[in-house]
């Protein structure tokens, strides 16, 4: 039974079984965590990077507009800068990691990512019609945070649901509350807390992931 | 149980860290080829002698196809292969505990 491997583990004494055995159980939680790195998106990074964008696009859209006056072009820029490099990093990120599979899972992560997608192209639509019936500057932008935070909470509501993650419905929860205040506190409110709500709302998730993640793996190594 | 009780299929660590990788994914996904081997770090001829003998086993399944005109070589764990690589790793925590032995 043990011809086709070097080891012939029958003649070994009872201690070298268990190392053995030890040593096993080790490789395969090695290769699975290395498994798992190469294949799913590193939710922390993520977070992370979309804390960030938010945290300083907003910011400064509220720095230079908290006395009553519109944003500068420049801040303007920054929070596009930060949504456009976010997105970009997101797409790269998860594309390079789960390349290379098929079947359900691949299938479900190109629905979900779609649905971003069809989200913000539809909320672009809205906005548009908005200003064809002749809403002001301040109606857009209040409009526009509010929409797309309801699109990033629901797609996390919807994330939560479909992978079974009571943390990722959490934060889908927090993003609607986040909609809901920054559209009732309106500008230049708005944008802090776009920033805070938002934006720390996502590092906070990060750091919350990060904690989960550590125990898990400390409690696989026991 | 002793050691001689395990599986020979996946008792060879070549083919348990397949088999491991394999596992790791639902049971509706497969694996390509060239990721499977950037996983495993292993040479594509050593890695297809393994495949090949879990593929025998009856534990991968093996699906050749075509994206565009490269062909395209898909893994994935069978319900036996997944059944048989849970058996093993609970045979060996039963080693590591004394309680087969």
């Amino acid at each position: 039974m043990s011809a086709d491997h070097g080891a012939s583990p029958g003649t070994e004494p009872e201690g070298g079984e268990a190392m053995d055995a030890a040593a096993r159980l080790k490789m395969i939680d090695e290769q699975q965590k290395r498994a798992r790195t190469g294949l799913e998106p590193d939710a922390r990074l993520l977070y992370l990077v979309w804390g960030a964008a938010w945290l300083v696009g907003y910011l400064a859209m509220w720095f230079t507009s908290k006395d009553g006056s519109s944003p500068t072009i420049w801040a303007g820029w920054t929070l596009a800068v930060a949504i456009i490099a976010a997105i970009t990093f997101t797409m790269v990120h998860s594309i390079r990691r789960t390349a290379g599979t098929r079947g359900t899972s691949a299938r479900v992560g190109a629905m979900y990512g779609w649905g971003w997608m069809l989200g913000f192209l539809t909320m672009w639509a809205i906005l548009t019609g908005l200003v064809n019936a002749g809403a002001d500057g301040e109606v857009v932008a209040v409009a526009a945070n509010g929409t797309a935070c309801l699109i990033v909470g629901l797609m996390y509501l919807a994330c939560g649901m479909v992978f079974q993650d009571n943390g990722v419905y959490a934060l889908g929860v927090w993003m609607l509350l986040t909609a809901a205040v920054a559209t009732l506190v309106g500008l230049p409110g708005t944008n802090l807390v776009m920033a805070l709500l938002g934006g720390g709302g996502f590092l906070a998730m990060g750091v919350v992931t990060s904690v989960v993640d550590a125990r898990r793996r400390g409690n696989r190594d026991d | 149980m002793t050691e001689t009780d395990l599986d020979a299929v996946i008792h060879a660590p070549a083919r348990l860290r397949i088999v491991a990788t394999l596992a790791t994914l639902g049971p509706g996904d497969e694996l390509g080829f060239p990721k499977l081997r950037a996983l495993l770090d292993m040479t594509a001829g050593n890695l297809s002698t393994h495949l090949r003998k879990l593929e025998d086993a009856g534990y991968v399944e093996v699906t050749k196809t075509h994206e565009g005109r490269t062909p395209a070589t898909y893994l994935k764990l069978t319900d036996r292969g997944r059944t048989a690589f849970r058996d093993y790793r609970t045979a060996l925590a039963g080693l590591l505990k004394g309680t087969g032995a």
